[in-house]
Parts: structure tokens; sequence; C-alpha cells
């Protein structure tokens, strides 16, 4: 009778005790702050990040790498206020971790459950640079809950602009939809009656992208309004692109915008290649860097660059930063005079020193609370072309940048030539958001305690 | 049927056997860390999908690589629901799930009834493959590739005061989500533990070993098949919401067909038709992460690096072969020190093992 339950039971419980016992042992062994901010102790400060280090976004790796080698610059100068800085990096697979098939992670890691060991085992003080848009939404409500900041997350999306719902999540570069507008601005100037097509991601990079290109009076028909799913890189399945190619370029499409992460841009370009179809290309910041994407056709595309190009040898910023890296012998042990500093890295350094820059003006006492308002109000010095200024009311970071222009560089990889001008373009992420232009870069100079 | 189940002498053992069983997990909740709870309420959820997996399979002898599409039935009901309806108690949304998921059972069912072995195998694939385009696509309901976000399972204030100390609300959270999972967790294998021993129980084995003499016996097969579908969909259902509403949104990205296989796997590892197998199969996905990243270290390979991504398709294959040669009825089959110091007089018949 009762014994037929009893031995599935016990062998259950016996095993349930010991895996148990084993998981206490592996991870009760950090036992977090003491202080009362979390992640916050006299001599240290501790923050993390969410981001892929293996799967389909890889190449956005470098991004934090770098970001994790201005914390070390500042570390060996002293720290900040008397504390270092210590950068947690876990690995989401951009959000796509596929049950561990291709992916660091084990079976049960998602975004989430990252971001769990971030904050309910290394206590951070506050998520930095996290990346991915429909990755970072699906921890807002978590880390809302347990009160942790989420900092100049690493996505274009409007989303992160949304201070009455979530208080201390901010995002940092321009959006896909001032880029959007600013792109239709272009198209509007230099590509004038030309048709227009357009391939995006199918979730909110690729909507507010397409959305800023309408609010910027350029009209797609839908035939020629396209998507891709990222997940398709798991499934195995290249389908998506190679159809949407294919229709844009039966219908002739003069000009495509590409709202797609560097594999697909990759992949995008690729199929063109094959089809002998060439347009002018258009590309999102986001997916354009051309060590990346390592296409020899993305050459000619037009994209928005928000840091300084990486041949501009008049901004004091360049030069600093490859002292940065080359320093940084971990992430980046084979960075020399010589390397081609890359859109990611410019990034990875962009969001680091606003971080360490907002913990300078925060002072010895660091609380979220005060973090958060210190932001909203400092005036940061950033190595971007546009200014970075939060305030109460807007949480988004960039707000424009300059056109750029993807060269030739031989039979290796392009690279990002000098801008096609200097014009810089700023607008905010609604319709009626007016487009505005300054004729002249304003980089701000590099803080001499940074130095 | 509920009545059938009721009428077993066993019953009320086997409620006191799950009830002792939950409460131990219950009791263990409080002594592991917070990450650590959070990675046994996803196990719990996914032990309730194998349970559904290991009495289709095995009690039934139908098998299924669609399951992951029924936990996205589940999973997009409930999240589409919560996504809308913020304040429905979650009762509610996870019966609602369940239905879903058993609603796309009998519909898969009717058809598969017909197929046996690799062509069944072959139709529940084309369901599972074709859920996620489904998802993708239809982005006005599903929210496309980006998904539907939903809030974080709210804690409740009583829950709450019982913790105290600088990370209260973290250890609160994540104690809350654990327990609440394995509370569901013992509902359903409390209903699969009768299940197994019911009339429908011993009809579905007879069934899976010979159709013919069921048939004879008066046992309506298409009618018993579709039922273990039924069943197996709408723990697939129950278990891909409690999933999701864990994971605080839906996504097409969680319910791809490696998820299928995966199941699979894990099923077999811990060891088919059984409820300790479902157990330790939730229990090696909960901690999956763990094995992997020690493993790792352990043997010095870079986790970012092409093998260290790989290294679970690896530990996993392995573990399913050594599985296969040495305990090919699951871990569960291990004879340990343990199970013998607790092991009754009486002749035991395991359910699973009668053929």
């Amino acid at each position: 009778m009762f014994t037929k339950a009893r031995r599935p039971l016990t062998l259950i419980s016996a095993l349930v005790l010991s895996l148990a016992g084993l998981s206490t042992g592996l991870l009760a062994s950090n036992a977090g702050a003491a202080g009362s901010t979390p992640g916050v102790t006299s001599n240290s400060i501790t923050i993390g990040a969410t981001v892929p280090l293996s799967g389909i976004a890889v190449s956005y790796a470098p991004v934090s790498a770098a970001a994790n080698a201005v914390f070390k610059w500042v570390d060996s100068h002293g720290g900040i206020n008397g504390r270092q800085i210590k950068y947690i990096r876990l690995d989401d697979c951009y959000g796509l971790a596929s049950y561990g098939l291709g992916c660091t992670a084990g079976a049960s890691v998602t975004t989430l459950s990252q971001n769990q060991v971030l904050v309910a085992q290394d206590h951070v003080f506050a998520t930095v640079g996290s990346l991915g848009t429909a990755a970072e939404e699906s921890v807002e409500s978590y880390l809302k809950q347990n009160d942790v900041p989420q900092l100049f997350v690493n996505s274009g999306s409007k989303a992160w602009d949304d201070p009455s719902k979530y208080p201390d999540l901010f995002g940092f570069q321009t959006s896909y939809n001032a880029e959007g507008k600013i792109f239709a601005h272009y198209i509007k100037t230099h590509l004038a009656g030309k048709t227009v097509g357009f391939i995006g991601q199918n979730d909110d990079f690729g909507a507010n992208g397409f959305l800023g290109l309408q609010d910027g009076g350029i009209n797609i028909a839908s035939a020629n309004h396209l998507s891709y799913n990222a997940a398709d890189a798991i499934t195995g399945s290249s389908s998506d692109i190679q159809a949407d190619v294919g229709t844009l370029a039966q219908n002739k499409v003069q000009v495509v915008v590409l709202d797609s992460v560097p594999g697909f841009t990759a992949g995008i370009l690729e199929v063109a290649k094959a089809l002998g179809y060439s347009p002018t290309w258009i590309i999102s910041n986001v997916g354009a860097d051309p060590t990346s994407v390592d296409q020899p056709s993305e050459a000619g595309a037009i994209t928005l660059d928000y840091f300084p190009s990486a041949t501009d040898t008049g901004d004091q910023w360049i030069p600093w930063i490859r002292q940065v890296l080359t320093a940084d012998k971990a992430d980046f042990p084979k960075f020399n005079a010589s390397s081609v500093l890359t859109g990611n890295e410019l990034y990875g350094v962009g969001y680091a020193v606003a971080f360490a820059e907002t913990l300078k003006a925060e002072g010895r006492n660091v609380t979220r609370a005060g973090f958060v308002k210190t932001l909203e109000s400092a005036k940061l010095s950033d190595p971007a072309i546009t200014p970075l200024q939060y305030s109460g009311s807007n949480h988004q970071g960039l707000q424009g940048g300059v056109i750029a222009k993807i060269a030739a560089n031989g039979s290796s990889a392009p690279v990002l030539a000098n801008l096609t001008n200097t014009t810089v373009f700023t607008t905010g992420n609604s319709a009626s958001s007016p487009l505005a232009q300054s004729p002249k870069l304003t980089i701000s100079p590099i803080p001499s305690w940074l130095k | 049927m509920i009545r059938t189940f009721l009428r077993q002498e066993t019953t009320l053992s086997r409620f006191l056997g799950v009830v002792v069983l939950t409460a131990v997990t219950l009791a263990i909740t409080i002594v592991l860390p917070p990450v650590a709870d959070s990675e046994l309420a996803g196990g719990a959820a996914i032990a309730i999908v194998i349970l559904g997996l290991s009495w289709l399979i095995g009690w039934s002898g139908q098998i299924s690589l669609g399951n992951s599409g029924f936990m996205a039935v589940g999973a997009y009901a409930a999240g589409i629901w919560a996504h809308h309806h913020a304040t429905t108690p979650l009762i509610f949304t996870l019966f609602l799930a369940t239905v879903a998921g058993a609603i796309s059972g009998l519909i898969i069912a009717i058809p598969s009834t017909r197929l046996r072995g690799p062509y069944l195998a072959g139709m529940t694939l084309a369901f599972s493959a074709a859920v996620t385009p489904i998802a993708q696509n239809f982005t006005s309901v599903t929210g496309g590739e980006g998904g539907l976000f939903m809030n974080s399972l709210a804690t409740p204030g009583w829950f709450g005061h019982f913790f105290s100390g600088p990370n209260a609300t973290i250890n609160a959270n994540a104690q809350w989500t654990a327990d609440l999972a394995v509370f569901v967790a013992g509902i359903t294998f409390f209903f699969m533990a009768n299940l197994f021993h019911s009339r429908t129980g011993r009809a579905m084995r007879l069934v899976r070993d010979n159709d013919v003499a069921a048939e004879l016996m008066g046992v309506n097969l298409s009618r018993t098949r579709s039922l273990a579908f039924m069943i197996a969909a709408a723990y697939a259902g129950l278990g891909g919401a409690l999933y999701s509403l864990l994971q605080a949104s839906v996504r097409p990205e969680t319910f791809p067909l490696t998820l299928s296989i995966t199941l699979l796997t894990l099923m077999v590892l811990g060891g088919i038709g059984t409820l300790s197998g479902a157990v330790i199969g939730g229990i090696i996905f909960s901690f999956s992460a763990n094995l992997v990243a020690h493993v790792n270290s352990l043997t010095g390979v870079n986790p970012t690096s092409n093998l260290g991504a790989n290294m679970q398709g690896i530990i996993f294959g392995a573990l399913l072969i050594l599985t296969m040669l040495f305990v090919p009825r699951g871990l569960v089959s291990i004879k340990t020190p343990v199970r013998r110091l607790f092991r009754s007089r009486h002749q035991v018949v395991e359910a699973g093992e009668v053929h």
C-alpha cells in the first residue's frame, strides 16, 4: 500500500537533499556586501552586466571588454573616491541561450537568470551596459522589483526612456527612432526620388527604426517593409533574409535601410552579392561595424556615427582610448598601436566613462537614489560626438550623430571612414520632435582626473 | 474520471507522500541561497513538463517531439492573458494555460492516433517546428520576436515579513517564486501519481504493450491514446506557463525545437515513466548552468570558446550514452546506498517496470 509510493519518494528526497547541499556549497560562498547600499563597500563598488560572449551576437563582446578596460584603468589610477570598480560580465547569449546549445551557459540560463545571479549572488550596485533590446526588456520588471538601477542599456530602443514607470532605467545610445529620422533626412537630401526598402529585426529594434523613417517622411511600400527573426540563426534557417533580399531585388528597390545586428547585416550583404543586387545600403549604427560585418561589399554604405571616427587623429580621446585598451592585456591581448579602433570599443569606453564620471560626481557617499539623481543632472564629458545629457524626464542618452560612409580597405574588411561632413544631427524620439543641425562637432575634453 | 482516482485505496498514502516531499523541498528552499532558489523554480516548471512527457512515452507508448510546442501554447495563453490583465489571480492564469495546452494536445492527438513510431514523432516534430514561426509572425497578438513582457511575480506582503537584513526583498522574492513553483509541481505530481494507478493508467499500459489485447478487453484505443496526449499537453501547457511567468516574459526563442529534444534527454536521463525520473530531470535542468561552469573550470576550457559554448551538449550527450549503457531505465534505477538503507521489506513493483 504505502510502500508502493515510498521507495521512489525516499529516493527523490535523498536526491533533492544531496543536490541542494551541493548547490548550497557552490553558491553560498559569496555573502555579498555588508554596507547599506548593495555592491558598495568602503573600498570597492561592484557592478555587472549581461552581454553576449557567445552565440549569434558574439561580435558585440568587445563592447563590455572595452568598458572593463576603462574600469581597470581607473582602478590602476587610484579608483574613484577611494573605491575600486569591479565589473562582472555574464554571458546571456543575447537572450537566445537556447537551452545551452551553442552557448556558454547551461540549459537553465536566460537573461533573467543571469541577472538573478548578479543581483542575488553578487549583489551588484547596478547593471551597467547590459546588451540587447528584447533581452533587457525581459528583466526591466525584475530589476525594478529589487531596486537595482539598470544603467546605459546597450540598445537604441526608446523603451529605456520611461522615467515615470522605470525611474532607475537609463539608455545610452541614440535611439533607433532618432536614427531613423536622421536617415530619412539623408535620403530626402541625397537620394531623393529613389525607392526605399527596409529590413529590420522583428522586435523593438526594427519597429522603432521603421517608425523613425516614417516620422522623418519616408514612405516605404508595405511590400518592401521586411523583417527577419534573430532566432533563425539558432534554428538554422536563413530563409527570412534570403526571401527578404530576394523581394527587394525583384522590386528593384534602390535604397535599403537595415536595422540588423552585424551577423545578419553580413548575411544580407552576402545574399545580395550572390544575387548581383547592389542598392545603396543605409545601415543602423549597431549593425554597421565593418570589423564585425567583415564584408567587402559593405564599402560605400551609409551609417550613423555617434563616436569620434577611429581614424580622426585630431580627437584627443582617440590616443587616450588606445592607451587604455593597450594597458588591458587580459581583455585585449592583441591590441597595439596599429590596431584599428572599432565602433564597439568606442561604445564600451563611452558608457564606462559616463559611469565613472557620475560616480566621481556622486562623491564618497554612494547610494542608488543619489546616483540616479546625479546622473539626471550631471553634465558628462564623453567621447561621444553629441553631448550626453540626461534629465528627470529624459533617460534616453545620446540624441543624434553624424552621417558616415564605410570605405573600402584593400582586400581586408572595410573601415569606417572619415565623416562625410561634420554636420551633427540631433532629434528626439517623437514624430513632432524637430531635427536640429549644428555644423561642427562638439566633443567634450577628457576630464583631467581620468588621464 | 477523478472519482476513479480517488477510489483507489492508496490515494491517501500518495497524497501524504507528495505532501511530505513538497514540504521537504519547501524547507530546502529556505536553506538555499536565492540564486539556487530561482534555478529550482525553473527546474520545477520543467519537471512538470517532463512528467507529462514521461507519462505519454512511458505509459502510453507514444513518442512526442512536440512538447516545446505545447509549452509554447500554454505560455502564450498565460502570457497574452497576463499581459492584458495584470491583476488576474495566478491560479486562473495557470488554469487557462493548462486548458489551452490540453486543447492543443487534443487537436494534435486526433490525427496522431492513426500514426505510430517514427511517423508520430515526425508529426509532433512538425507541430513543434511550426509554433515558433507562428509566434514570431503574428506580431500584433504575440509581440513578434521581442515577445510579451509581464510583471515579475509579486511576493505577497505576509511572506516578505519573514525576511530581514539588507537583502530581505531579494531573498523573499527568490524564495517565493521557488515555493510557488514547487507547490504547483507538487499538485501535478500528486495528480499523476494517482493517474499512474488509476483505471486509465492501467488501460494505458495495456494499450502500450498490446493494443489488440486492449481492444479485446474493451479499451477504446483512439480515445485512450488521445487522452494520453491531452494530459501530456496539459502538463506541458502548465509547465510552459509557469516557466514563462517565472521569466516574466514569453518569447518565441524560449520554445525552439531544441527544447523538445532537451526535454526528451532529461526524461531519459531521469527515467521514463516515473515520478522520480521527472524530478531528477528537473533538478539536472535547474543546475545545468552550475554543471557546465564546473566542468569548464575543471577542464580549463575557456567558457566562451567554441568548445566551451558547446560544453552542455557534450555533457548531456556523454551522460545520455552512459545512462543508456549502464542504467537504461534512467538515473532513478541506480541502486544507491541511500536507497538500500530505506528499502522496504516488501517486493515493490515500480511504475513503468511492468511489462
